[in-house]
């Protein structure tokens, strides 16, 4: 028999509980939102996959994450944004896209979003070199998720035993990788690089491109490679690779060239700081704490920018997205000071983003060895570095056929670069 | 029965089928029999599959003769034939097309004259016939992916099986993929370990099932086991092995997987074939116009290709 004080009680709970539930909502606005992420297959990736149900937990948000490689992601979501699906809410690419995007209205300004996550975004702890390169106009229109930037690694132990210095010109590159290669009769490689055809073989001789005082693009933004700087930094690039270098090098990408010099088959490699993460592993390194690191260096007396790289590889939220406030909270929270020191412990990432990151024991404890020189690197680090005009691709494609051909021997440095140049502006062109 | 033949030898003597003997004609005849309701069930499928293909063809011309890029939605304008002039000026384009031809007729070639071989090496009975056939599926079946994989790392210049081996004779080291002269013929390896046991099987299958008679009476007439199978058994083989090259020779222009995971075009461009400039045009330039008319070159290309050779098997299929 219902009696009048249960009648009350029902009606005092039903009351109650309908007076929590906008409480509950203002907790988790976005209960039940689904957001789909398309991100590059990465260290910072990985940690940030196991860290979702956490972020599911604190905010309803139901995240599918879509893991596919670098080289594969751009054309992946240009497709999708051209059609203007919607299928993804947030994407993840390097920052030289961000001109094409926003010209194309494929991605829009976070700042509104942002103000209203104060609990995850902080701009002041994100690295200003990083930071930087997200904002077109004074918007905010990416959060950078991991950037690095280029350094030279040099085995400490093998330049003692052949009494040589710390190198920090090209040519004491050179000489230091003609004497290791030839006192080891080869058994060691002089040097090694990235040479395969590409943005691989790019991205590295880039380096040597800004060092010697060229650059890609002129002031009236023609492709301007085949300078006499170009043309002496990809002689020298190749001489030294071809004599010093290991067997293979032309097909060698990040991980042919990180292997070997892990493995201790050579002296000396110029590539992204991340590798020191790699060099710096007992596990799986026979290097680790034989390595010393100093900046690219730097041959022009006036260079047009920097020799180092930054690059810096951010999440955008589509403009097609259904959710783009829930889709700002899961960018800012990824990138979260919080996030980044959890992933340095989860996964072998050195290209944290945040200040307190870079700051804190777990960073200090594995990758002291090169923190330093990673952050004079990031500080000096070029963000024109590659290209950043809509057609990036096409001309870092051109230029890594040039470096390819040279490399392999097929044309001199001064016909392959009149090539790129040529096939360069006709993509501007078009 | 009508028909004298017996209709389990029209199956396993394909030959026959292809060329029905006058009396036999007429119940293969074109027009379908109007009370035979067969034809309602087929026919529906070719008119949407034949529309599909055409749709679309219609849809690839009409966008080669625009100028989409993935980068500038929605702002293309029509530009006529221009795509198709760009190709014929664009060096890259024309030199992919003379590698397409030599990896087609190498990869081809090879595995045609290797397959056969070993089917004429392996036609008798022996006791592990069938673990043999089975293992020879195991190639092709194998996902492009890892047999490219599989052979990147026996290719690799310092740890890999290939120059380890050549070490043993007191050879190389090569630089299998990073030569721009012999990375196509790694690639080319590749290919034949994937594809001859295709070439094989289906060749064995033929030869399965022809009749022995012939054989044995060039063998009662005094004929030599070499001239047995010149004179008599290849000549029987003919029409599975032209099928067999056609197959291998459409798959062999269309071939983008080994080269997209052992080389990715390079070095200095020597392994990049039409297909994988098309590829390049359309992922990596984002030029989905030239993309697609490389595309439609390439079909053309292929169709003229098959015409050829369609061309010869008929003159031979006339004697």
């Amino acid at each position: 028999m219902l009696t009048r004080r249960d009648l009350l009680a029902t009606a005092a709970t039903i009351l109650l509980a309908t007076a929590a539930l906008p409480a509950l909502a203002q907790d988790k606005p976005y209960e039940g939102v689904q957001l789909s992420v398309l991100m590059e297959g990465h260290p910072t990736t990985d940690a940030i996959q196991k860290m979702l149900p956490d972020f599911t937990e604190l905010t309803g948000i139901d995240v599918a994450l879509e893991v596919v490689p670098e080289q594969d992601i751009t054309a992946k979501m240009l497709l999708e944004f051209s059609s203007g699906s919607g299928r993804y809410d947030i994407v993840q690419n390097n920052i030289i896209y961000i001109p094409g995007f926003v010209s194309a209205g494929y991605i829009v300004p976070l700042d509104a979003y942002l103000a209203a996550t104060p609990e995850h975004f902080n701009r002041a702890d994100f690295v200003t070199g990083y930071f930087d390169t997200n904002v077109v106009d004074g918007q905010i229109y990416g959060l950078p998720v991991y950037g690095e930037s280029t350094f030279l690694m040099y085995r400490k132990d093998l330049f003692e035993e052949h009494g040589l210095a710390e190198p920090t010109t090209f040519e004491a590159i050179e000489e230091a990788a003609k004497t290791i290669h030839g006192a080891t009769n080869g058994e060691v490689a002089g040097i090694t690089m990235r040479g395969q055809q590409g943005i691989q073989g790019v991205y590295v001789w880039a380096g040597y491109l800004w060092g010697y005082g060229g650059s890609f693009l002129n002031d009236e933004g023609q492709s301007a490679l085949a300078t006499p700087e170009g043309i002496a930094a990809l002689e020298d690039f190749t001489r030294v690779l071809t004599n010093y270098g290991p067997v293979g090098v032309a097909n060698f990408g990040w991980e042919e060239n990180r292997l070997l010099f892990q493995s201790g088959g050579a002296a000396m490699t110029l590539d992204a700081t991340v590798n020191g993460a790699y060099n710096e592993d007992p596990a799986n390194s026979e290097v680790a704490g034989k390595v010393g690191y100093v900046p690219v260096p730097m041959r022009s007396e006036n260079p047009k920018g920097g020799s180092s790289s930054l690059a810096v590889h951010s999440l955008f939220v589509s403009a097609d997205s259904a959710n783009p406030e829930a889709a700002a909270l899961f960018a800012a929270w990824a990138t979260a000071a919080e996030q980044q020191v959890r992933s340095i412990e989860s996964d072998p990432n050195s290209g944290v983003t945040s200040l307190s990151a870079l700051d804190s024991e777990a960073f200090n404890s594995r990758y002291g060895a090169f923190k330093d020189a990673m952050i004079a690197a990031i500080n000096q680090g070029n963000p024109q570095y590659l290209p950043t005009i809509d057609q990036a691709n096409e001309v870092i494609n051109n230029t890594g056929i040039a470096v390819s051909q040279v490399l392999a021997g097929t044309a001199t440095a001064e016909e392959a670069l009149t090539a790129a140049d040529e096939a360069n502006n006709a993509a501007i062109a078009r | 029965m009508q028909n004298s033949r017996d209709p389990s030898r029209q199956i396993i003597r394909p030959e026959l089928a292809v060329e029905p003997s006058p009396a036999s004609r007429p119940r293969h005849a074109s027009v379908p029999n109007p009370r035979d309701p067969s034809h309602l069930f087929v026919q529906p499928v070719i008119v949407v599959l034949t529309t599909a293909s055409l749709v679309l063809t219609a849809y690839v011309i009409w966008l080669s003769l625009r100028d989409v890029s993935l980068l500038r939605a929605g702002q293309d304008t029509f530009v006529g034939l221009e795509n198709y002039m760009r190709f014929f000026g664009d060096g890259r384009g024309l030199s992919a097309i003379w590698r397409t031809v030599l990896f087609t007729v190498l990869a081809t070639g090879i595995e045609v004259v290797l397959g056969v071989g070993i089917v004429l090496f392996l036609d008798r009975h022996f006791a592990l016939k069938r673990l043999v056939r089975t293992l020879l599926l195991v190639p092709i079946i194998m996902t492009p992916v890892v047999v490219g994989l599989t052979w990147r790392f026996i290719f690799d210049p310092s740890s890999g099986m290939a120059n380890y081996l050549l070490s043993l004779l007191g050879l190389g080291p090569v630089d299998w993929l990073g030569n721009p002269s012999v990375a196509i013929l790694s690639v080319l390896i590749a290919d034949v370990w994937q594809w001859t046991p295709f070439v094989i099987l289906l060749t064995m299958a033929a030869l399965d099932s022809a009749p022995t008679d012939p054989l044995d009476a060039a063998r009662v007439d005094g004929a030599r086991e070499w001239q047995v199978t010149w004179h008599v058994l290849l000549p029987m083989l003919r029409r599975a092995v032209a099928v067999v090259a056609l197959i291998r020779t459409i798959d062999s222009i269309k071939a983008f997987d080994l080269f997209y995971i052992m080389t990715r075009g390079g070095p200095a461009l020597s392994t990049e074939t039409l297909n994988y400039y098309g590829y390049i045009a359309a992922f990596t330039n984002f030029d989905i116009s030239y993309a697609l008319t490389i595309a439609m070159i390439l079909t053309i290309f292929t169709n003229l290709a098959l015409l050829a050779m369609y061309a010869v098997l008929s003159r031979g299929g006339a004697r």
